[in-house]
């Protein structure tokens, strides 16, 4: 298992086309993955559902936590970081 | 070969084509079960199901995309949705584990997500709920055998038919295709009228049973015109009509001409002409060589096309474009004009008995102050780019003005506190509708800088007739003498004392409310682009003083028929061309 906090920068948080390349990003990846807010960490989402990810809410400057876990766990939390802190070019 | 004389024409011309009959599904849900066994087959049916509809949506998709439609990506996000894992794994459980029908599996999972959504407290999320219940439809429309409706793939000509047409509907709507457009409900200034005239697209409304009588692939001429509807006809009639649609297309090559000459008379009395507009596109800010000015900017589409509420930003940008494109003419914006027969997705109305009559635009903004005040700073600081002018819909009472004016100055004291610049001359306007307003047109006249007379609702409040009720459609007179007198009363006034007074509605762009308009002493007429070159030709063909002079006998009419033979008749005198 491995995972890290990140801030949403981005404006429109992780809605619309940024939720949708976020999710995009995690189907991408052989581990299971999950995310929650920080200031909400009972309600957790599978990061591969659309649906869940954005039933979290998840606005600008709102602290998340990503878990994931299986043979590319690193790699997986690393780069949806990383796409987070990229602020999906908006 | 058949032919239907009911409804009313709302755009005119001849359209040939086949029949579309365009139907909004709706579901049927049953709780129904399977046999367990089933349930890996049952699962495999769904997967079908959400593979045809994943095909579906992307077909939209992409043909949006080659349009340039920004549209497209409320069908990306479609596809995201059909195909999310957690949804997949869901319905799969409740097929094995509760024995449920796929379909049924569909409706309890989609409207779980949707609950799950609603409770989220974020617009954002809120608007989300739509493309879920859109993509729910889809697959249960799918799994009913029903094929898929829409306005937008089409790839010979046709005439749809429909009981009703939603924005919704109109926003795919295939522009090369569509010859014409009939409904069983509506009349002249229903959405689908007003989408009908701007498209040219020739439209016959309120024709009931429409969807009874034509079937699917009859061949159907539309003659909106003489306000008949062709089914299946014969080679000769058929023959006639396209040469009647030749003659139309050579007269509206006529009036085109007039498009870039001045709007004056015979004896060249100016009467200024605008166009309302309703987004500041290309194609409508194009006409501005050929026009005074906006006379109406129906902001309302800016907040109704979108999926949440307009940001200050983007709607200052909008109002900026139209703004600095017509530099010195003057831009009638008039304020959120939402309720009656217009609705937001992402506000939540109440539900009214008499919704034209009840919390309708400044209204409802003075419930929504946050939302008025975005607005109004959005305009105010678009000003600085051009000549603008503020318009406010819905205005019953000197009451209503002074609650303006507060509000209007609040924001501009913001504005001014930020250091944030804005024209300190923006006029200060009022739409005349309420028929309240013109007994008491002296006192409006004195606290106003200008006003717009909107004929449809002036009509509609004044003779008491909903003209969103099809059973009373009778009874709404485009050119009642009530409506004209009316009229007569807040044109002297506001001439008197010279203060602009325009018609925004109908009747300013039409061949028989104008003349009469100008002739009462209205030199301000705004109406759809499509009008513009029809009433300058109009214009060309009288002096200023035979339009007063018709206006006076006008006056004096009793009936709505009375007016139009005469109007028509002197048309035909002076040979003025009428498509």
């Amino acid at each position: 298992m491995y995972k890290k906090q990140v801030i949403i920068t981005n404006p429109s948080g992780l809605h619309a086309r940024p939720g949708s390349d976020f999710v995009n990003l995690s189907k991408q990846f052989e581990s299971t993955i999950k995310i929650h807010r920080i200031d909400k960490p009972e309600k957790v989402a599978n990061a591969k559902s659309i649906v869940f990810v954005l039933s979290l809410g998840i606005k600008k400057n709102m602290t998340v936590e990503i878990e994931a876990n299986g043979p590319d766990e690193e790699e997986a939390v690393n780069q949806l970081v990383a796409i987070i802190e990229s602020g999906f070019g908006e | 070969m058949k032919t239907l004389t009911k409804g009313q024409k709302v755009s005119q011309g001849i359209g040939i084509g086949k029949a579309y009959l365009y139907r909004h599904y709706e579901p049927r849900i049953v709780e129904n079960f399977i046999d367990a066994q089933k349930a890996e087959d049952e699962i495999v049916a769904y997967q079908i199901t959400k593979k045809r509809a994943m095909e579906e949506i992307q077909k939209i998709h992409d043909m949006l995309l080659d349009l340039n439609d920004e549209k497209a990506k409320i069908f990306k996000a479609h596809l995201d949705i059909v195909d999310d894992v957690a949804i997949d794994e869901e319905i799969a459980m409740h097929i094995k584990d509760s024995h449920y029908t796929y379909t049924y599996a569909i409706h309890l999972v989609y409207d779980m997500f949707i609950e799950m959504f609603s409770q989220v407290e974020d617009e954002l999320i809120q608007e989300r709920v739509a493309d879920l219940k859109d993509v729910k439809l889809r697959l249960l429309r799918i799994s009913d055998g029903v094929e898929e409706s829409n306005l937008a793939t089409f790839n010979e000509d046709k005439i749809v038919i429909a009981n009703d047409l939603y924005p919704s509907d109109t926003a795919t709507l295939n522009r090369r295709f569509v010859k014409g457009i009939i409904t069983e409900v509506g009349g002249k200034t229903s959405h689908t009228a007003i989408i009908a005239k701007s498209y040219e697209i020739p439209a016959i409304l309120g024709v009931s049973d429409a969807m009874i009588d034509i079937k699917d692939n009859d061949v159907i001429i539309v003659d909106a015109i003489k306000d008949i509807i062709v089914i299946n006809p014969d080679e000769s009639t058929l023959n006639t009509y396209r040469l009647i649609q030749q003659e139309n297309l050579d007269q509206k090559e006529k009036i085109k001409k007039y498009l870039n000459k001045t709007s004056i008379t015979k004896d060249n009395v100016k009467i200024d002409l605008s166009i309302n507009v309703g987004s500041a596109s290309q194609e409508e800010l194009s006409f501005e060589p050929y026009v005074d000015g906006i006379g109406l900017f129906r902001t309302e589409f800016l907040y109704m096309e979108s999926d949440t509420m307009p940001s200050e930003e983007k709607q200052f940008h909008v109002y900026k474009k139209a703004l600095s494109h017509f530099k010195n003419k003057p831009v009638i914006l008039r304020t959120l004009d939402i309720g009656g027969d217009k609705t937001l997705k992402y506000m939540a109305l109440p539900k009214e008995d008499n919704p034209f009559l009840g919390k309708r635009a400044i209204r409802l903004c003075f419930d929504h102050l946050d939302m008025f005040k975005t607005q109004l700073r959005a305009a105010l600081r678009a000003s600085v780019f051009g000549n603008l002018w503020l318009m406010f819909p819905m205005v019953g009472s000197i009451d209503d003005i002074l609650k303006l004016k507060i509000l209007f100055n609040e924001v501009k004291q913001e504005l001014d506190n930020e250091n944030i610049a804005y024209h300190k001359d923006v006029k200060f306007g009022v739409m005349i509708e309420i028929p309240a307003l013109i007994m008491i047109a002296d006192m409006v006249c004195d606290l106003v800088d200008f006003a717009s007379i909107g004929t449809n609702d002036l009509t509609q409040y004044l003779t008491a007739v909903d003209r969103m009720n099809q059973d009373i459609a009778s009874y709404y007179q485009n050119y009642a003498p009530s409506v004209f007198r009316t009229i007569k009363i807040i044109a002297d006034e506001f001439n008197q004392k010279h203060k602009p007074l325009s018609v925004c509605g109908e009747l300013g762009g039409d061949l028989i409310g104008a003349p009469i308009l100008a002739g009462l002493g209205i030199h301000k007429l705004s109406m759809n682009a499509t009008s513009v070159a029809k009433i300058k030709q109009m214009l060309h063909h009288y002096t200023y003083d035979e339009l007063k002079n018709m206006a006076d006998q006008i006056i004096q009419f009793k009936s709505e028929q009375e007016i139009i033979d005469y109007v028509l008749k002197s048309h035909k005198e002076k040979g003025v061309n009428d498509v």
